[in-house]
């Protein structure tokens, strides 16, 4: 390697020459790491959120004070493993969406236009849905949710909520943090974190950094034997580092939580026009059955153009079963899901797959078939005819909840803090969320000359979002325990009877609906 | 004469499980070795001017240091003065806000701070840390520090205080330059230097006003006294001469910023009764306040007056009415709250803790 350097040296620019020479003073390096306010591991929504909203604070600062963009003299430093050039030049066309679709709240949305973000995203991939429809297979009790009772009926009804592609929105974030300039921001991309460990208090002319993290961050890849590792110290470390998150590990912060055994499978999907077209013409819908034999309800969220992501929360074995099928057979178990009895879906569940010769999958058959005995609801949605090619994945559901998000010099956001069901869509908002107040807390603290690392500016993080964070997860595991109680039981009549009686008394629903927007 | 010291909050274990102390003599003799020697190097150091009288009380001198070493524990017995401190920055931009009212091009950060008092430094580091590295550049936070020098008579607080610093580089960076001190010295040994001492050490960035670097004894732009007129000893100061002292450190068109606790009925249920109860009631270590020596906002005021009417030298005779022109007056009441902590509420003065300026006339 040493030979291979000096043989190619005369064919390499001078700043790169620099770069691998530094190697030999790694041990000058070892005892003054570079110093920084801000190391945000992971370079996920979370993380890229609260980079760029730290970037774009221009609010009141002091009750009494003028605007400043007072967290922007921060020297901040993004760790990603993963390649960050991908996302930034990710695109589709505009009839194909990613599988990777996330539910944003208003209150997210208004963050991410706050921090200048939202103008970065591709708003034509994007679409709002101004109601939800939400049903249990069993009973049939229905609950809708929409703005109706908060507006007039002449005026247009405010959005639930607005699907986006989260590659959508990670790239919008990156150009958003590209146009606040390279000035006091570092991003480590393709560079994974080898260690943390605390900082010493070696030179007797420089400050006491033994209780200061300090992390080795070492190229991944094909990188990794040409690009030196870097040394840095983080006056905060914010943990985006998502369920394994190992800035977590090096708090020593533990997590409690279970997995659920189930899979959510995903896949983009093409609609039929409705039968009853919207009205007003923007108006869309998402739709969640809630399907207790099978271990989970299915929900079809709308993207543009009369495209909808699904999202179907099932045992692990139904979720090989479905992602097994062929395209038409995956199509109408979806259709069938939405509407026939939970004993026929559990018969369709596993009749076996189409042979080749066949025109038609026996699961299309069956549909057709059942569909003609089955009474349906005035609120399914219109029919999938198209499935995406390669948009079928699954993923393990899980629910974790950090004992705590703060210790001294450490921040956990996002699914470092907490992973949740996704049956309420509520993952990504949290995090976000998480990263709202983490950023105002931190520009109080700028602002009243606290150590944003300090115990006492992150304790108002944690007990801002703590509380939140643990009642949104604990009603979605909830929900989960209460739709996966099979038959007509106490169980199934109760929660039948609750959802009844929100969906009659407007003042509750109205409550209901504050609360999830968060 | 020396600076008393800060006060102390929150919760001391060890003096709670000694059980409640019948009295405070008891604990100064417990600790009274201690007490000499805190004393003995509180003042050798500055001994120059051989002030014979000190305004901190031997026993509160103690009482402090004996609480040194959780002074920074953010859940330790200071907890509630580190929760106050915020504040304390939002008073000052107050002040200054209502002095130079909204400049129209960003202000620069050219306000030299003097903290008396400042204990383990919980102020004057959350100060230093807002002082910009690039002195010409805008004003990062509305109290506009370009320095601050920060004098306690303890010895060991102050060694805390720079221990502290030290695991902060920034702030480290600023003690390095000197925009940052720490002085274990008093108030009197401060005026007492005269401008030819100053010049001795000549890394000093605090040459009072630089543009005059001559005759005048060292002055600041801005001088604070947070929790500290509560804790003058009787015996040998009063609040008027201490008062009298911190005016003749301020700058002409200056502020003078502290803040106290008031003498009156709810204060003395809040915080000789509630306060200093027992666990888990009592938030700060048993023995921290005197409510005796309490001050009421109109007993400040009027020693400010006097103490401005005495002169800018301190000899009496000279100044007098005309020297009351131009002093602004501002005070505000200060509560807290446990579970959602300090507040600052208009008209609460006379229920406890309150902040209390003055500015000096041009």
């Amino acid at each position: 390697m040493r030979l291979a350097s000096r043989a190619l040296r005369p064919y390499i620019c001078p700043s790169c020459r620099h770069g691998a020479g530094s190697r030999r003073f790694k041990s000058q390096l070892a005892q003054s790491p570079d110093i920084y306010d801000v190391v945000c591991v992971g370079g996920g929504p979370a993380g890229l959120g609260l980079v760029a909203a730290l970037r774009n604070v221009h609010q009141k600062t002091f009750k009494l004070g003028r605007a400043s963009p007072i967290t922007s003299n921060l020297r901040i430093a993004l760790v990603e493993s993963q390649d960050l050039q991908k996302a930034r030049s990710w695109g589709l066309e505009p009839t194909k969406f990613s599988n990777r679709v996330s539910s944003l709240t208003p209150s997210s949305v208004s963050f991410l236009r706050s921090i200048g973000a939202w103008e970065h995203l591709d708003t034509d991939r994007v679409q709002n849905y101004q109601e939800m429809q939400v049903w249990d297979g069993v009973s049939g009790s229905r609950i809708s949710f929409d703005w109706s009772m908060e507006t007039s009926p002449f005026e247009d009804k405010p959005s639930v909520a607005t699907m986006t592609e989260n590659a959508n929105l990670v790239r919008g974030l990156l150009a958003r943090i590209a146009a606040s300039g390279d000035e006091n921001l570092s991003v480590f991309e393709n560079m994974t974190v080898a260690s943390i460990e605390n900082g010493s208090d070696h030179l007797p002319d420089g400050p006491d950094l033994s209780a200061w993290p300090v992390l080795s961050v070492a190229p991944t890849g094909s990188a990794a034997s040409t690009k030196p590792a870097s040394r840095i110290a983080a006056r905060l470390l914010v943990g985006a580092d998502g369920i394994n998150s190992p800035v977590r590990s090096f708090a020593d912060i533990p997590t409690h939580g279970w997995d659920y055994n189930r899979h959510g499978v995903v896949a983009t999907l093409a609609l039929a026009e409705p039968d009853v077209p919207p009205f007003p013409a923007s108006m869309r819908t998402a739709y969640q059955r809630f399907l207790p034999a099978l271990g989970g309800p299915i929900a079809l969220l709308p993207l543009p153009n009369n495209h909808a992501t699904l999202v179907w929360s099932t045992t692990p074995e139904h979720a090989a079963y479905l992602k097994s099928l062929s395209a038409p057979a995956f199509l109408a178990m979806v259709n069938a899901a939405f509407r026939l009895s939970m004993t026929d879906l559990k018969y369709m569940m596993g009749i076996d797959r189409a042979t080749s010769a066949e025109q038609t999958s026996p699961h299309e058959d069956e549909l057709s078939w059942r569909l003609q005995h089955t009474p349906l609801p005035s609120q399914i949605p219109p029919t999938a005819i198209g499935l995406q090619q390669g948009t079928v994945a699954s993923f393990p559901l899980r629910f974790r909840h950090a004992a705590q998000y703060v210790s001294p010099r450490i921040a956990l956001v996002g699914d470092a803090a907490h992973v949740i069901h996704p049956l309420a869509g509520q993952g990504l908002n949290l995090g976000l969320a998480d990263v709202a107040s983490l950023s105002r807390t931190i520009q109080y603290a700028v602002s009243h000359g606290m150590d944003i690392g300090d115990l006492l500016t992150l304790d108002h993080y944690a007990s801002e979002r703590y509380l939140p964070n643990a009642k949104i997860g604990g009603t979605c595991d909830l929900l989960h325990k209460m739709y996966n109680v099979p038959g007509n039981g106490p169980v199934t009549w109760a929660r039948s009877l609750g959802l009844d009686v929100i969906n009659r008394l407007p003042f509750v629903k109205s409550f209901l609906m504050k609360n999830a927007e968060g | 004469m020396a600076a008393p010291l800060r006060p102390m909050s929150n919760l001391a274990p060890r003096l709670l499980l000694a059980g409640r102390p019948a009295t405070r003599p008891t604990r100064t003799t417990l600790l009274q070795h201690h007490h000499h020697h805190e004393r003995r190097t509180a003042a050798t150091p500055q001994a120059r001017t051989h002030s014979t009288t000190s305004s901190v009380s031997a026993s509160e001198l103690t009482h402090f240091s004996a609480l040194a070493s959780s002074w920074w524990d953010p859940m330790g017995p200071s907890r509630i003065l580190h929760l106050m401190n915020p504040l304390r920055h939002e008073f000052i931009a107050s002040c200054l806000a209502d002095s130079s009212p909204s400049p129209s091009s960003p202000a620069k950060a050219d306000l030299h701070y003097l903290d008396i008092g400042c204990g383990g430094g919980i102020f004057a580091e959350s100060l230093a840390r807002t002082i910009p590295t690039d002195p010409d550049a805008a004003a990062p936070t509305p109290t506009r520090a370009a320095s601050m020098t920060a004098i306690d008579p303890s010895t060991n607080l102050i060694q805390i205080a720079r221990d502290h610093a030290r695991m902060d580089p920034a702030v480290d960076a600023h003690l390095r330059s000197g925009k940052f001190k720490y002085l274990n010295t008093t108030l009197e040994d401060v005026l007492a230097t005269t401008p030819s001492s100053s010049t001795s050490s000549p890394s000093s960035p605090l040459s009072p006003s630089p543009s005059a670097p001559t005759a005048s004894p060292k002055q600041y732009d801005m001088v604070t006294l947070f929790e500290v007129l509560e804790h003058i000893d009787p015996q040998t100061s009063t609040p008027l001469t201490f008062l009298t002292n911190c005016l003749r450190a301020l700058k002409p068109g200056g502020w003078l910023i502290g803040s106290t606790i008031s003498r009156t009925l709810p204060s003395f249920l809040l915080n000789q009764v509630v306060a200093e109860a027992p666990w888990p009631i009592g938030v700060v270590p048993r023995g921290t306040h005197e409510w005796s020596k309490f001050v009421n906002p109109p007993e400040v005021r009027a020693w400010l007056q006097e103490g401005l009417m005495r002169g800018g030298d301190g000899v009496a005779g000279r100044g007098g009415q005309g020297l009351l022109e131009g002093m602004q007056w501002r005070c505000v009441g200060a509560v807290y709250v446990p579970g959602f902590g300090w507040k600052m509420v208009p008209g609460s003065e006379d229920w406890g803790n309150y902040f209390w300026a003055v500015r000096k006339g041009v």
